[in-house]
């Protein structure tokens, strides 16, 4: 146990500044919110900007992208105590690596892990960002209880024949590649029927349907599949054993994850101080209370981060780090429910040149509600917790 | 004290809830969000006549306000009736809708002079304008029409009750109030607005509670699991206790009662938080359904907030309080 960081991984975090500074365009720099800068058309439909894509493809072909990954996946074969630096720095600075995230952080790693040798050749292009993928999972009746997902996949000849729907598949309308998860042995327990296969978005049948959330925009999508013909070549990994696929697919990137949360966090506290004192409030003994409360949480979860991330190093498990989500998404929310109460009568105000940083809390109050919901509600994730980490018994 | 309704009361919530559920279906909070035309129909057949109920007892009106926010209706209804009861002590009222502008930027219905106003609710729909000046202790009030003030809409999150910021080139001669009889107006419309949330916060609870027992995962409704029952049942704990707190300011404004300074407060305090907090549990318990456009509990979620903050938010309101219950 030290504070200081090594020499090494200090000299890697100045090659990294360095690369900022020479590189990073100012859209990247901008982002001190919970909001990805994706654009949205007068439908409400977003696109990834053209300097996104740059950016993405700069920070692959600089070694930046995936750092702990070889060259030629975008990476500059960091070590594990580096990748976490590198995420300190991006993340300390609000500058988003892709704002689609389904390429490099899902799809990319599992055809690395699971692909065949021709599969695996999609990877590059998942990760620089050069194909967009989205993944099926979601379904109207399987959300929280993903495994009970029903969109069939038949095997016919050469080709699975696939039918069903997908719900809140990001970027869906942008994709060319789904990573699509199907149940292709009905009479099998849950979790050994299910697949995954590669689909290409323009094959027949497949029918996308923009879905716009509560913010008006349409990120999400739903995906329906009416006897999609998939060449039976594009099943990725072993059949029935796509459940692994997806645990390895959402483990991938979960032990740097939660640096994001931590520096979202930490920078609302800074911004809070900051609007307290313009609005005359930084005298209030309430508002000092208040502030300091959540400014212990941040720095208790920052402690506990990196306390995870020390057995995660050497290869252990790390149970802090599934405690992590939970409960940076939850402070998240309370964080811009403080700041809300700061603005008094004009806390609903989202007019950008009446209200706060033009409105900013008010469209992160919007967007934080789904981070106690996307990528598993907290509720499943306590129950993961109680049972994985706590062992508790499971309930009837 | 008793909380039990008269057959008229009774009536007077049975007929507003059949009113709302016909004439303010899903539908229209939806066409109204896309064209603030789209809620003219509601005032103009329906609820302009319900303006009357400025008049009639607290406690009645409470009643029928529950059901508009349970509705999370749209279009100049509540500013019309905030106007006709701020104005009943002057004897001043509007022909047709109205809307009430007193607020300054802190969003608190302290009568003050100057050519702005803020916080104006649906200033854009309503024909005449209630413009106070003056003081507390002694205000002023004047009918002056829309027209012949400059309005500026504000965004805000709730877009079926937009908010403007109204000035008027020269501030018109109002008629003297009593302040006495301007702070229990005030009370009235602090009441009107935390029954409101109130309604808000009914149909997010009941939503969420019929929700949890149909959705099914993992083989049975969600709304069997420990975890979601618990979290309904504190909703419904925090609901309960604000909405009676509301009925019993209501009669406390009613009777003059020694009480209703600190029940008022009590009342919009405890309102703005039930409701808040309700619209999250109720948005955790749909989650991604909940989180779509096309469902109608963004619409509350976000009434729950604008209401929280209309005519202060809860924390001025306990801040307010701490006063009163300090001041001995």
């Amino acid at each position: 146990m030290k504070l200081a960081r090594s020499a090494d991984d200090e000299a890697f975090r100045k090659r990294l500044a360095e690369f900022l500074e020479e590189h990073c365009p100012p859209e990247a720099r901008l982002s001190n919110d919970f909001i990805a800068s994706s654009e949205a058309g007068d439908d409400g439909v977003v696109s990834i900007p053209c300097w996104a894509r740059k950016w993405q493809a700069c920070l692959f072909d600089h070694g930046w992208m995936v750092p702990g990954y070889p060259p030629e996946l975008g990476g500059c074969n960091a070590t594990p105590s580096q990748t976490l630096v590198y995420f300190e720095e991006m993340t300390g600075r609000g500058i988003p690596r892709s704002l689609h995230f389904v390429g490099y952080a899902i799809a990319g790693p599992s055809l690395l892990e699971f692909g065949s040798d021709e599969q695996r050749r999609l990877a590059p292009a998942a990760i620089r960002g050069d194909t967009i993928w989205c993944a099926g999972m979601s379904e109207p009746g399987a959300g929280s209880d993903l495994a009970s997902l029903s969109t069939r996949a038949e095997r016919q000849g050469d080709e699975y024949v696939v039918n069903g729907q997908k719900v809140w598949t990001s970027y869906a309308m942008l994709a060319s590649k789904c990573l699509c998860y199907v149940r292709t042995d009905p009479d099998a327990p849950r979790h050994e029927g299910i697949s995954a296969l590669i689909i290409d978005m323009d094959t027949p049948g497949l029918e996308v349907r923009p879905l716009r959330d509560i913010s008006g925009h349409a990120e999400f999508a739903e995906v329906f599949f009416t006897d999609v013909r998939v060449p039976a070549a594009n099943l990725l990994g072993e059949l029935n054993r796509g459940w692994q696929i997806t645990i390895g697919a959402l483990a991938h990137e979960r032990s740097g994850l939660w640096v994001e949360g931590v520096a979202i966090c930490q920078r609302s506290i800074d911004d809070i101080v900051a609007m307290a004192r313009r609005r005359g409030l930084d005298d209030d003994p309430v508002i000092r209370r208040r502030v300091a409360e959540l400014y212990a949480r941040v720095r208790g979860l920052r402690a506990l981060g990196y306390k995870g991330f020390a057995s995660f190093a050497q290869g252990g498990s790390a149970p802090e780090h599934s405690l992590m989500k939970v409960a940076t998404s939850e402070l998240q929310q309370e964080l811009v429910e403080l700041a809300l109460d700061l603005q008094g009568a004009s806390l609903a105000v989202t007019d950008p040149g009446r209200s706060e940083e033009g409105g900013r809390w008010q469209r992160s109050f919007i967007k934080v509600l789904a981070a106690t919901i996307g990528g598993g509600t907290s509720e499943v994730q306590r129950n993961v917790i109680a049972q994985r980490v706590l062992g508790l018994p499971r309930g009837s | 004290m008793d909380f039990s309704l008269s057959a008229e009361q009774e009536m007077v919530r049975s007929t507003a809830h059949s009113l709302f559920e016909g004439q303010c279906p899903a539908g229209l909070l939806q066409a109204a969000w896309d064209d603030k035309r789209a809620a003219a129909p509601l005032w103009d057949e329906h609820l302009y006549q319900w303006v009357e109920l400025a008049g009639a007892d607290l406690v009645d009106l409470v009643l029928f306000m529950g059901e508009h926010g349970r509705a999370a209706a749209p279009g100049v209804f509540f500013a019309s009736l905030q106007a006709a009861q701020l104005a009943a002590p002057t004897g001043l009222a509007a022909a047709g809708s109205a809307t009430v502008a007193v607020a300054g930027e802190n969003g608190l219905w302290i009568p003050h002079d100057g050519n702005a106003r803020h916080h104006v609710p649906s200033a854009g729909d309503a024909d005449e304008i209630l413009w106070v000046a003056g003081s507390l202790a002694a205000p002023t009030m004047a009918l002056v029409p829309t027209a012949s003030a400059t309005l500026t809409e504000v965004d805000q999150l709730d877009r079926l009750r937009p908010m403007y910021t109204v000035e008027l080139a020269g501030p018109p001669r109002g008629i003297p109030v009593d302040p006495t009889a301007f702070a229990h107006a005030v009370d009235r419309a602090l009441v009107t607005t935390a029954a409101e949330l109130i309604g808000t916060g009914r149909w997010l609870l009941e939503t969420s509670v019929e929700y949890a027992c149909e959705r099914e995962q993992f083989g049975q409704p969600i709304g069997s699991f420990q975890g979601l029952q618990w979290m309904l049942v504190d909703a419904a704990l925090l609901l309960e206790r604000a909405d009676a707190a509301v009925t019993y300011a209501a009669m406390c404004v009613d009777a003059d009662d020694t009480d209703r300074h600190r029940a008022v407060h009590v009342a919009k305090a405890e309102a703005g938080l039930a409701a808040r907090s309700v619209a999250r549990t109720a948005m955790q318990v749909h989650a991604g359904t909940g989180y779509t456009f096309e469902h109608g509990l963004h619409f509350r979620l976000r009434r729950a907030y604008a209401g929280d903050a209309f005519m202060g938010p809860s924390g001025y309101h306990l801040d307010r309080l701490g006063q009163l219950l300090f001041s001995g």
